[in-house]
């Protein structure tokens, strides 16, 4: 059994998560890190989820956790395609050169 | 619980992480991150409560040092001047929530999770950086000035604070709003639908037990009183089903996703495809055959031909 109280604590820790990867997606300049903290607000829903479906006893949490891994593979094999075609044309991964598109 | 303890804790952590941010020698900003991630304890603290809040002390402290830790990395994650070394901090953000998820009893997440994420996703972004890490040439060391100077860190962290106190807030008006809490009972539904595995659990315990009519059984087959479930065969003789019956999470997990998502599923799929084939595209480089080349490769694979030819005969 799980009461309220330890939910809440889950769900703040989830919440911390996420605060620090948008934090992290403002600050950083580095594209790939930039990306990471994607994954690290993933993180934040995946133990808000798996929480709040452990507290009702249903099992959909888990499953949810599946989609946001699905989300997240699919998400970094096509950023990283990306990054690596734009270092390619700018030999940097700086995402302030990447401000103005045009050549 | 007083009422702006919790903001106090907020306001502590986003300072120190703000001063965490700024570029400062490796000791006044590991002090800071420890000051940050003591703040985040405290916030943990206020809104659980103490350890009782959980089934046993060893399970609040396992909660503690599981969740610390991955605050700690996650903050040594966006603070770090290295990106190699970010993505090794990911990895103990991965391993801390898969430690989380075991405390919440999803083993099968938990692993799931060090095998997609530590194992594949990560080594994907490992690869990438090394493909592409360069020394700056400019200050003449391995650093890139782009790598430790922070991008606007004051309204950053302003938003961060801001949106933390909201979580923080709903989370403590929240409690008392919560739904009823699930029963345990809710576990043992998956078992009718796995009529093999529970027809032979059931025959283990007693090998005489005569299954009632199948008209009769539409789904509510399993009962309960108090704490045990238990069937009842044609006879009315009542069978108390042992808890090691229950199915294991893998098979709960399995269960829902192809009986209760089974669109999503599909959908899962074909996004994987297209990720793949779109990855593909975007990095596959185009090579421009000159004349010349296109002559030597043509008259190269006609020479290997003859060859062949050759050996053959």
């Amino acid at each position: 059994m799980m009461t309220s109280s330890a939910l809440a604590g889950y769900l703040i820790v989830s919440g911390l998560l996420l605060v620090i990867g948008i934090v992290g997606f403002f600050v950083r300049r580095n594209l790939i890190v930039m990306f990471l903290c994607t994954e690290l607000m993933f993180q934040g829903a995946a133990i808000a989820f798996v929480a709040i479906g452990r507290y009702l006893f249903d099992y959909s949490g888990q499953v949810m956790v599946i989609f946001i891994l699905t989300v997240a593979a699919a998400e970094a094999a096509l950023a990283l395609a990306l990054v690596v075609l734009l270092h390619r044309q700018r030999d940097t991964l700086d995402s302030d050169v990447f401000g103005e598109l045009h050549e | 619980m007083d009422l702006f303890l919790p903001y106090i804790a907020c306001l502590t952590f986003a300072l120190a992480l703000f001063a965490a941010l700024k570029p400062s020698p490796l000791k006044l900003r590991v002090t800071l991150i420890v000051i940050a991630v003591a703040a985040s304890g405290w916030l943990i603290g206020l809104i659980t409560g103490s350890l009782s809040a959980f089934t046993d002390a060893s399970q609040g402290v396992f909660f503690v040092i599981f969740s610390l830790c991955a605050i700690g990395a996650a903050i040594r994650l966006i603070s770090h001047d290295r990106p190699v070394y970010c993505a090794l901090y990911f990895v103990l953000v991965v391993l801390s929530t898969a430690g989380l998820f075991l405390l919440l009893e999803a083993e099968f997440m938990a692993f799931a999770l060090i095998i997609v994420y530590a194992g594949a996703i990560l080594i994907t972004y490992m690869f990438v950086l090394m493909l592409s890490n360069q020394p700056d040439e400019m200050n003449n060391s391995s650093l890139l000035s782009y790598d430790s100077i922070p991008r606007e860190p004051a309204s950053a962290v302003a938003v961060g604070f801001l949106l933390l106190c909201l979580i923080s807030g709903t989370v403590i008006s929240g409690t008392e709003m919560l739904p009823e809490q699930g029963t345990p009972q809710s576990q043992w539904a998956t078992l009718p639908h796995l009529s093999k595995q529970f027809e032979a659990s059931v025959m283990e315990i007693d090998p005489a037990f005569a299954w009632p009519p199948i008209e009769d059984l539409n789904g509510n087959i399993i009962q309960f009183n108090g704490d045990d479930a238990f069937v009842v065969s044609s006879e009315g003789k009542t069978l108390i089903l042992p808890i090691d019956v229950l199915p294991r999470n893998t098979q709960q997990v399995g269960w829902s996703l192809v009986n209760d998502f089974p669109v999503s599923l599909e959908l899962a799929g074909v996004i994987l495809l297209m990720a793949m084939f779109g990855a593909a595209i975007l990095s596959r480089r185009a090579i421009e055959l000159g004349e010349q080349e296109k002559r030597s490769m043509f008259a190269s694979s006609s020479s290997n031909r003859s060859n062949e030819q050759g050996n053959e005969e």
